[in-house]
């Protein structure tokens, strides 16, 4: 694995809020097909390192590079237009609007009504590729207009990442994507995340859940106090070696 | 993984019902009517219905357009009125009627995109800034007329745009049925209408979505404004005259179709059918109660129990459609 470079890296980075250093000199780089796990306890940095890799805030230091090129995101469009979307905690779907209009939104299909001077939604197409989408994590809902409220919380997941499909992304943030679930809805989202793997995605994901990161990541790094102490392959590790590794802060 | 099922959706006539339940009390309220109110039926005051429901549909329209980006209008009827003032105060300078119609729709486009500018840049909660655009705009009427009616034999190139008929239908509802098609249109086929929706529905996420939202929510503004602008042009035209508040009858009329509407086809959303099928409802509960001899203030006293009612309905029975601004 080490010949191969990695698809992207943070160097040095560093964020600072006023006095309060969230992010000191962390060093990253994250494989093809990683499913690379970030710990540590509250108020370590990982959501501000997510955000920073995200584009929703911009380091104040160091560099982040993809696929070789450095990259300056200024907002969450610009990572997404590269390829890295996130999923956030509350998912960011309109739970009124349909399975289709939330993995569309903002990129709707559409075609041709007037020669090249008016386009109008392509409903069926869109409903189609949704279900597509869907059936490409494992999971199939029988109506594309069913509105997102109407899901369960696992349906939701898969939901959300499919919009990340829509948009080609090959990076995927996902911050705690199993905090409000059941037994249940978990496994699902596990499998879900498994499903990405397979298909040559890479995912970052934070979770303060052991149990969670040993059965579905392939690495972990673990922060404390702003800076990465230990970044490991997950190899088999139990999870009560893991939150050992978290608490010591990698000793 | 197997086959799941949504959870939670409603059996089929409970669903029939949700969708077309205040629809069809709509109906049978009209038919009521037909059938007990005298001369409700005759062709003049069916035509009557028909073009009152006009004025009040189209400008309905503009607070839901308003509404489907989450932000409540409370000044289109003011802006309508100050609109048919300056269209009037243009032709009783002799204008031409071109130049009263394009001074119509430039007041409500500006006092809509004040609207927009108001609530997105300035950060003033819509409720808020509407209030007060509808007091400027109600002082400036005044201001204008000096609180007397504009009032004349205003040219036929003018008037007829309201009075007149195209191949044997009213000039009125074709306006209506033009303004409607276009919402509908813009609403249901368009990204723009699918972006203005995603705005209203789920600002944050939308924007995460690389909606430019705030554009969407001026636009929705925007077209409230432009909606008062021809609601006014419409009512000046077949009165020919003009006067401050002229469109204030309407203020309450048009958040009742629009409210009435969310309870139909669509439940809990800002709808075109259903906005236009409550205000053709409502003129006809006016006017009927009319006929019937009930006293004029009865007409106030229904529309606000259903502007309670219709928020009600669309948050408690129909779970799913939640009311929010
Ligand atoms: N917007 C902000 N302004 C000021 N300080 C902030 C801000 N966001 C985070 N911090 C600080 O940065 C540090 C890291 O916060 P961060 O949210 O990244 O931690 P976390 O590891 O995600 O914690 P948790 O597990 O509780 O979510 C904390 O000390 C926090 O107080
Ligand atoms: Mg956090």
């Amino acid at each position: 694995m080490t010949e191969v470079s990695p698809l992207f890296s943070l160097r040095d980075v560093s964020k600072r809020y006023g006095a309060v250093e969230a992010l000191t000199g962390v060093d990253l780089d994250v494989y093809s097909g990683d499913v690379i796990a970030i710990c540590g306890d509250n108020g370590a940095g990982k959501s501000t390192l997510i955000k920073v890799l995200s584009g929703a805030e911009i380091a104040s230091g160091g560099e982040i590079m993809l696929a070789g090129r450095r990259m300056h995101f200024r907002s969450p469009q610009d990572a997404l237009a590269q390829g890295v979307a996130t999923i956030y905690q509350d998912l960011a779907l309109a739970p009124r609007l349909s399975i289709t209009a939330n993995i569309f939104m903002g990129a709707e299909l559409t075609r041709p009504l007037l020669g090249r001077f008016l386009r109008v939604l392509d409903k069926a197409r869109m409903a189609k590729q949704a279900e597509a989408y869907l059936k490409r994590l494992a999971v199939s809902i029988d109506d594309m207009s069913t509105p997102v409220e109407r899901l369960s919380g696992g349906q939701r997941q898969a939901v959300a990442i499919s919009r990340a499909l829509r948009w080609n992304a090959n990076v995927i943030i996902m911050d705690e994507p199993t905090a409000a679930l059941g037994v249940r809805e978990t496994a699902m989202v596990l499998d879900l995340i498994r499903r990405l793997r397979e298909t040559r995605h890479t995912v970052v994901l934070i979770s303060h859940n052991m149990a969670d990161v040993v059965a579905v990541a392939t690495r972990v790094a673990i922060l404390k106090s702003g800076r990465k102490v230990f970044d490991t392959p997950i190899d088999g590790m139990s999870a009560g070696r893991l939150a050992g590794l978290i608490m010591s802060g990698g000793q | 993984m197997s086959r799941q099922p949504a959870a939670g959706s409603p059996p089929r006539i409970a669903a029939i019902l949700q969708r077309y339940g205040t629809a069809l009390a709509g109906a049978g309220v009209i038919t009521f009517f037909l059938v007990m109110a005298p001369n409700f039926s005759s062709p003049g005051n069916l035509l009557n219905i028909v073009k009152e429901t006009s004025f009040l549909a189209i400008l309905a329209l503009g607070f839901a357009l308003a509404l489907t980006v989450s932000e409540l209008d409370l000044s289109i009827a003011d802006i309508a009125s100050l609109a048919a003032v300056t269209a009037g105060w243009c032709i009783q300078a002799g204008q031409s009627p071109g130049i009263a119609v394009a001074a119509a729709l430039a007041i409500g486009t500006a006092l809509g995109a004040a609207n927009g500018f108001g609530v997105t840049v300035l950060k003033v909660p819509s409720l808020i800034m509407t209030l007060g655009t509808a007091a400027i705009a109600k002082g400036i009427s005044f201001y204008i007329t000096q609180g007397v009616a504009f009032v004349g034999r205003w040219p036929e190139g003018f008037t007829g745009i309201a009075r007149g008929a195209t191949f044997g239908v009213s000039n009125l509802i074709w306006s209506l049925v033009l303004v409607g098609i276009f919402c509908l249109f813009l609403m249901k086929s368009t990204q723009t209408g699918a972006h203005m929706t995603a705005t209203g529905e789920a600002e944050e996420a939308a924007r995460l979505a690389g909606i430019a939202t705030k554009s969407m929510k001026r636009l929705g503004m925007i077209l409230a404004g432009v909606l008062a602008g021809i609601t006014a042009i419409l009512l000046a035209a077949n009165l020919s005259s003009a006067a401050p508040n002229m469109a204030g009858d309407f203020f309450l009329y048009a958040i009742a179709a629009v409210l009435l509407g969310m309870t139909m086809f669509e439940p809990g959303h800002p709808n075109v059918p259903g906005t236009v099928l409550s205000a053709l409802v409502l003129k006809s509960l006016g006017n009927g109660l009319v006929l019937l001899g009930a006293p004029y203030y009865a007409q106030d006293i229904v529309l606000g129990a259903v502007i309670i009612g219709s928020v009600a309905l669309s948050a408690g029975f129909m779970q799913n459609a939640a009311f929010k601004v």
